[in-house]
């Protein structure tokens, strides 16, 4: 087995994650001693961060032009498969998918392993655990697996899919030009970033998206490239498949402040649907995964077939990504309770869907459901309360922002994909007001994000953007003493400041430096000092010139650690005077405050 | 993308940036060209598909013409023509929740081409079904001077007939008599159109207008029975008699099954008979014809006294009954028809006759609509009230 083939099979989320990529890691260790031949020879003209910038461009260029492929395979796909005019109660409608879903599922079992779910977890993989590497293969099998699901009418979307063509097809450049492991490890969101813009026509969502969900913490030192590359496949598919939005917009208003209660109702309803979609994945995913191997050739079928069965049954609105009737329920074609069928049906046939293993993502079903549950509840609400003035379209869109925020757990991308997608900012009070009740709703019934879970169903911890928003941050005031009483000053003799610290218990003595900085004298150096006659030389003049660090109270402590073997105390200075001390940071209160006991004790 | 590219080209940025744009160029083209081949197929499907809906939309079959033109949208999702039909199907489905998503389609549309007439027409439809004046008036104006793919100048007037139409349902009589001007202004020398633009008038009602129009289509068609027709009828109701007269005569003479015109000539008849203010007649026959309208008036008088039970011979009865005025002022003026002779009276006629129209107006309103001379004299009287204000 090749090394690729044993990274498809551990990336694939079909086998928990036990081996982490021990071939990449050597093979990107290996490049690093050519890479610095590389850019030994861009010298003077390129360096390496000018280099990445202008290859995210590239990326973003071939990211475009692929997912405007995979678009161009899912609707052929779906014309060939299922026929261009919609048809219920069509025996088409169930077979082929059942088929389809056979097909797929052979393929992912036996030629793409590393295909299988949305792409999104497995692209954070390659950014923590495997340096960033993500085999070819994949992009090829997530291409063809994913345009045959979605067009035999899974009910799956492209995003997610487009996000990992475009990270592994960033991968894959990035180890062909034996870029750094450093910069290897950073091309994988990069890609993501233009797969994933170009599949949702929206770059700034998509570079908040790979921000909240695939790094997993705001760098600065990647964002230009991942906005590069976003703006240049968007630019690229806008120029093959024109500018259109995903929807036609209609008239959204938001008139009186009041109606914000409405909004905020539309909020809680979408936290607990995103709950509920959430669990329903998190329950039946790891025990259809349990089950003997020889069912998961069966599972996409099982799949396709209950997705056909409902559409066949009367609904077909929910079968593959649905944009299409997500925009008839924006212009109010649907009556509230078919609306909530259709929400529920999307919830259902999603689970199926994924859960079974069909490559295709959760973007599109997810927005989906958001729409169908915004303007059920919008149209009821407009019922009890005919006052209210928002349309359903108002409502539609700001339903779908609601179901990204609980249900992928992306606040800001939540609402700057609405802001997008609509190209209205009148909405944005309602968007922001509903997207916060639904994710504090979905927060506090569902601890773990999606992603996280499927990421830890899998036996992998990634870190992530919720996570580092509410870790308690420890900083230099929370571990600071007191100033202490008896502060020396270099300019007084030995023998005065031996005389001063007679009455004190401390053992270590800040001494004030003239002009400016500080430093420290013990009891004992003193006391040593006195015996050898220096009494009456000035502190300064026996004290070592280099003066001690300061620390600020709002650094964090971290920053307290690099000090504290070296030091026996450090000032904590204001940042507005330095002149004036805080307060002192010693080895033991440091220690203290991580709950562990000073290595020197 | 091979793993073992052989390193034959020294890896210098320039070079890789070089191999790069190369590769991006190269995929390009490849891409330009499969979308191309896959727009191409895609636009003939579409095709098909426009058809199918065209066909189930003329035939009245809008949800499957709605389906049909979304699947040929979604083959070719910018093609304006499909959207428009798609809009008009939504539109004419008669589902009010339809009218949003075709307004949609129609403003995205109008974002793209204002000027466009066809998509201001379908707007000012969406908006006439909604029932606002104030929009539709503006796109079909927009219509009006916007720009036709053929034949501008029959599509403007449709387009002005159709607001019209729109305004008289809405009973917005003095915008539609406005609109009704310019279209007369600007109509063709077509009789039809004359007429259609005549029927317009009459609806709206202006009925001097309809019968201009009506005689433009009689200078262009002598013999158009419905112009012959039309204009009589206007004539009559504008108070004509004489011109009504003379076209309904024709009329019936070149129709000769027209009841209404037969009718509307009879009653032409009697009141150019009986019309003492006709210009063209002798002193004699004036007063002969006042006086016949006089003693008529008492007729009719009595008659509707005894319909209504007003005793108007026991004068002691205390019935406060306005018939009982009339008879006073009619027993008033009796002995003043002996002096209609004479010269020096030249206010008598008007006196007499203003007797005569309050009879007729009054027992009109108490017993109901009369027939014959009493119709003729009322029909008199208040075409001389109308001109009098």
């Amino acid at each position: 087995m090749s090394d690729e083939s044993k990274i498809d099979q551990s990336m694939g989320d079909s086998a928990p994650i036990v081996n982490p990529a021990a071939p990449p890691l050597t093979q990107s260790v290996a490049r690093v001693k050519s890479s610095s031949r590389l850019f030994s020879t861009l010298e003077g003209v390129f360096h390496e961060e000018v280099f990445f910038l202008i290859l995210s461009v590239f990326i973003g260029i071939f990211s475009g032009l692929a997912v405007v492929c995979f678009r161009l395979a899912i609707d052929w796909m779906h014309l060939a498969l299922l026929g261009p005019l919609p048809e219920t109660h069509s025996w088409r409608l169930f077979v082929v998918p059942s088929l389809a879903g056979l097909v797929v599922a052979v393929l992912v079992m036996r030629v793409f392993p590393g295909v299988r779910g949305s792409g999104v977890n497995q692209t954070k993989s390659a950014l923590y655990i495997f340096n960033g590497f993500i085999p070819f293969r994949t992009a090829v099998g997530k291409f063809i697996c994913a345009a045959l699901a979605i067009g035999s009418g899974q009910s799956l979307g492209p995003e997610d899919p487009s996000l990992q063509i475009g990270a592994s097809i960033a991968s894959a450049l990035g180890r062909q030009l034996e870029i750094s492991r450093e910069k290897l490890r950073l091309m994988a969101p990069v890609g993501a970033a233009a797969g994933l813009a170009a599949a949702f026509n929206a770059p700034i969502s998509a570079v908040l998206f790979v921000i909240e969900e695939v790094i997993g913490r705001w760098s600065a030192g990647i964002l230009g490239s991942v906005v590069l590359s976003a703006v240049s496949s968007v630019v690229i598919v806008r120029s093959f498949l024109g500018s259109e939005p995903l929807f036609r917009i209609p008239v959204t208003t938001f008139k009186r402040p009041s109606e914000l209660i409405a909004y905020a109702v539309l909020g809680i309803v979408g936290g607990f649907a995103s709950v509920m979609f959430a669990k329903s994945i998190g329950y039946l995913r790891p025990r259809l995964k349990a089950l003997p191997r020889w069912t998961q050739y069966l599972q996409p079928a099982l799949a396709g077939f209950l997705v056909g069965l409902i559409g066949f049954l009367g609904a077909p609105q929910i079968m593959g990504a649905g944009y299409g009737a997500m925009d008839e329920a924006m212009h109010g074609q649907y009556a509230w309770k078919f609306l909530a069928i259709l929400a529920v049906l999307k919830i259902l046939a999603t689970t199926v869907s994924f859960v079974s293993g069909t490559p295709g993502g959760m973007f599109a079903p997810t927005l989906f459901i958001g729409a169908m549950l915004g303007g059920a509840v919008g149209d009821i609400e407009r019922i009890l309360f005919p006052h209210l003035t928002g349309s359903t379209g108002t409502y539609v869109l700001v339903g779908m922002g609601v179901l990204f925020a609980g249900f992928l757990r992306v606040p800001m991308t939540s609402v700057f994909m609405v802001l997008e997608v609509s190209g209205n900012y009148e909405i944005i009070v309602p968007v922001i007001v509903a997207n916060t009740c639904s994710y504090v709703v979905s927060r506090s019934l569902q601890s773990i994000p999606i992603f996280d879970m499927l990421t830890r169903q899998d036996g992998l911890i990634l870190p992530s953007l919720e996570e580092e928003r509410e870790e308690a941050i420890l900083r230099v005031e929370d571990a600071m003493l007191p100033v202490p009483a008896t502060i020396l000053s270099a300019q007084d003799y030995v023998d005065a400041n031996a005389h001063r610290v007679q009455d004190s218990t401390d053992s270590v003595f800040l001494v004030r430096m003239h002009p400016s900085g500080w430093n420290a004298v013990s009891r004992d150096q003193l006391q040593r000092l006195f015996r050898e006659g220096k009494g009456e030389l000035t502190l300064a003049s026996v004290l070592p010139a280099q003066s001690l660090p300061s620390l600020y109270p709002d650094l964090p402590l971290d920053s307290a650690l690099r000090y504290v073997n070296d030091y026996l105390i450090i000032p904590v200075v204001n940042r507005a005077d330095l002149h004036r001390l805080e307060g002192i940071v010693s080895r033991e209160s440091v220690f203290q405050k991580y709950g562990a006991r000073s290595p020197r004790q | 993308m091979s793993r073992t590219l052989p390193k034959l080209i020294p890896r210098s940025a320039p070079v890789i940036l070089l191999m790069l744009t190369l590769a991006a160029a190269v995929s390009f083209a490849g891409v330009s060209h499969l979308v191309t081949r896959y727009n191409l197929n895609q636009q003939a499907r579409g095709r098909k598909l426009y058809a199918l809906g065209l066909a189930a939309a003329n035939a009245a079959r809008y949800d499957e013409a709605i389906a049909a033109f979304r699947a040929a949208l979604s083959c070719e999702p910018t093609n304006s023509q499909y959207q428009l039909s798609l809009a008009r199907a939504l539109r004419d489905s008669n589902d009010p929740r339809r009218l949003d998503e075709a307004e949609s389609y129609l403003i995205a549309l109008w974002q793209r081409s204002p000027q466009d007439a066809a998509v201001n027409l379908a707007l000012a439809r969406v908006a006439a079904h909604r029932g606002s004046i104030e929009d539709a008036t503006r796109y079909y104006h927009n219509a009006m001077y916007g720009a036709w793919s053929s034949d501008p100048d029959a599509n403007r007037n449709r387009s002005r007939i159709e607001l019209i139409e729109f305004l008289l349902r809405k009973n917005a009589h003095a915008q539609a008599d406005s609109e009704l001007i310019a279209l007369a202004a600007a109509l063709p020398p077509d009789p039809n159109a004359h007429l259609q633009a005549a029927q317009l008038f009459e609806k709206a009602p202006d009925y001097s207008g309809a019968l201009k129009q009506f005689q433009e289509v009689l200078h262009l068609d002598p013999l158009n029975a419905a112009a012959l027709a039309g204009a009589g009828a206007a004539a009559y109701q504008s108070g004509n008699y004489t011109i009504a007269q003379r076209y309904l005569r024709s009329a019936v003479s070149a129709n000769p099954g027209d009841a209404e015109s037969r009718r509307l000539l009879a009653s032409t008849e009697e009141i150019v008979r009986a019309n003492p203010f006709h210009t063209h007649i002798s002193d004699a026959e004036r007063n002969r014809r006042i006086t016949a309208a006089f003693f008529q008036a008492e007729d009719r008088l009595t008659h509707c006294a005894q319909q209504a039970g007003v005793d108007l011979k026991n004068a002691d009865k205390p019935t406060a009954s306005p018939l009982r005025g009339l008879q006073a002022r009619w027993l008033l003026a009796e002995p003043e028809l002996k002096l209609l002779r004479s010269p020096a009276e030249t206010d008598l006629p008007d006196a007499i006759m203003d007797v005569v129209f309050q009879i007729e107006q009054q027992t009109a309103l108490i017993c109901g609509p009369p027939q014959g001379l009493d119709a003729a004299l009322l029909l008199i009287s208040q075409k001389r009230e109308a001109a009098s204000q």
